[in-house]
């Protein structure tokens, strides 16, 4: 425990080496092997005999086509939820008055578990993509429009004084001030947003079950097809990963100037 | 301040009554039938009717129960791998890829697998909320932990505090909001995940009671179970704002 005098006086950095996750994952699954072959019941596949799964579910036609579904309908709610939120964020940053209209409602729609709200909106717009697409639209959002205002707010006073001496419009000042400024909260946002958009769309068709990776997930749950689920399990989990790394990667590109403070985002809120 | 408190409360109430009112109002003049949408008044009566029925109190019995389990379990194992990785080397070494590789993972997706390795019963449910509960709570831990102000590790050493004692004397102290801050957020999460683990599997609690409305159509009951699990995800959240008050007396304003 003299850890805590001797490494504790020096800072580590908050990075990490690119080989280490990758380890990790194969830790994983070795303690996941050795599990299943200690416990030695049907219901519980290895995770060599998951992994060997993984092309069949992602080779067979019916597999991608769901899986592809999934993502598409991630994309578009995860997208409209970016296009809608920024905006609002940063006003609400810059504008008292607007913060104080929006703040409580955002406040009661919080705790509301927005993928429960699939059976209700599933009775006005039907089981298709549109309800789908909705209830990840309503998961997302709320993460990004705080985020934003949590930049726009933090905005250095100075520099919204010298765009105004410069004979900047207000919207200007938005765009090329507030923006820029904000925006390593904004992608620190949209982070947590990625990754609550692919929780709520597993969520929403593992309620309702029409199509996709938690469609695909229960039904071969209730079909006893341990393989597969476990196989999809991989691929939900590794399509998780790869987005997050991927988004951190396109982050610190566009970033680069800003110190980072976590590698991995804290709020799920 | 204060002086602008009135107008900004007259402000925030007005989106909250302009819902109420629109709902009111597409029910009213017949936009949609009541099947759809049932009028607001319909199902606050309901609800009020369900909180002192004992039937609807016992589902709700379960889902706290489950609740709560999950988040403690998320509570104890967080801090302690938290406080560990932040002060020890080694287990930091370990902890860090795993929470990397693991905290952008849909646990959603496990619960097929925590079905098959617990069982239907409490024991899956509490698992995913105490998996889902668990990142926030760990990594803010970590984050606290790792940047508390070193001089105070110091003079505690040098005060002679045995090193053994630092930890809980000086660094659970001191990455106290930072760790309520993260327990804060992983329990609003526990009461969403006990909810959609109920609607998606269950016998029982409030997440099942939305599931079997919506099988037979019934629409306020379908609103009701909804409401009661948001308003207790806000009274939990005010309740531990109030605590983490009480447990920062004295602390500088976080």
């Amino acid at each position: 425990m003299s850890a805590v005098a001797g490494e504790g006086g020096a800072r580590r950095g908050f990075s990490i080496g690119p080989f280490t996750p990758l380890f990790a994952c194969l830790g994983l699954l070795v303690v996941w092997q050795i599990g299943a072959m200690l416990l030695a019941t049907d219901s519980i596949p290895t995770a060599l005999e998951a992994l060997r799964a993984v092309p069949d579910v992602l080779g067979s036609r019916d597999g991608l086509v769901n899986i592809l579904d999934s993502i598409r309908r991630m994309a578009i709610g995860l997208s409209a939820a970016v296009v809608v939120s920024i905006p609002l964020g940063l006003v609400m940053g810059r504008l008292r008055a607007v913060a104080a209209f929006f703040n409580p409602i955002l406040m009661v729609i919080y705790p509301v578990p927005k993928a429960a709200l699939m059976p209700i909106i599933m009775l006005w717009l039907g089981v298709g993509d549109l309800s789908k697409t909705l209830v990840i639209f309503l998961a997302v959002t709320l993460p990004i429009i705080y985020h934003a205002f949590e930049g726009a707010k933090a905005v250095e006073e100075k520099m919204i004084w010298s765009g105004m001496a410069m004979g900047m419009s207000r919207v200007e000042i938005l765009a090329r001030i507030v923006l820029p400024a904000a925006l390593p909260e904004i992608l620190a946002g949209c982070r947590t947003g990625l990754v609550l958009a692919l929780i709520t769309m597993v969520t929403s068709e593992m309620i309702a079950r029409k199509s996709g990776t938690g469609n695909i997930l229960f039904n071969a749950l209730d079909m006893g097809q341990y393989d597969t689920v476990f196989a999809m399990i991989i691929v939900i989990g590794a399509l998780g990963i790869v987005l997050d790394a991927a988004f951190d990667r396109l982050r610190r590109l566009l970033v680069a100037w800003a110190e980072t403070r976590q590698d991995i985002p804290l709020s799920f809120t | 301040m204060r002086a602008t408190f009135p107008r900004d409360f007259t402000l925030g109430i007005i989106p909250i009554l302009l819902i109420g009112a629109l709902w009111q109002a597409i029910v009213a003049y017949g936009y949609a039938p009541p099947s759809l949408l049932p009028p607001p008044g319909q199902v606050f009566t309901r609800l009020a009717q369900q909180l002192v029925g004992l039937d609807y109190l016992a589902q709700a019995a379960a889902t706290l129960l489950r609740l709560f389990v999950g988040f403690a379990i998320a509570v104890v194992l967080g801090i302690g791998i938290g406080l560990m990785a932040a002060v020890h080397r080694g287990v930091d070494a370990v902890v860090r890829p795993l929470v990397r590789v693991l905290a952008p993972v849909p646990k959603v997706a496990l619960y097929p697998a925590l079905l098959l390795l617990l069982g239907f019963d409490h024991a899956s449910k509490i698992a995913l909320v105490a998996a889902d509960a668990l990142f926030p709570i760990l990594l803010s831990t970590y984050y606290g932990a790792s940047t508390i102000e070193k001089k105070l590790v110091w003079s505690a050493l040098a005060a002679g505090t045995p090193p053994r004692q630092v930890l809980y004397k000086v660094v659970l102290p001191a990455a106290l909001p930072s760790i309520l801050t993260g327990c804060r957020i992983g329990l609003v999460i526990s009461c969403i995940v006990v909810f959609l683990a109920e609607m998606i599997s269950s016998t029982d609690g409030l997440g099942y009671l939305l599931v079997r409305a919506a099988r037979s159509f019934q629409t306020v009951d379908m609103f009701v179970p909804l409401i009661s699990i948001s308003l207790l995800g806000l009274v939990l959240n005010a309740l531990f704002y109030c605590a983490r008050r009480v447990l920062l007396r004295g602390f500088p304003e976080v």
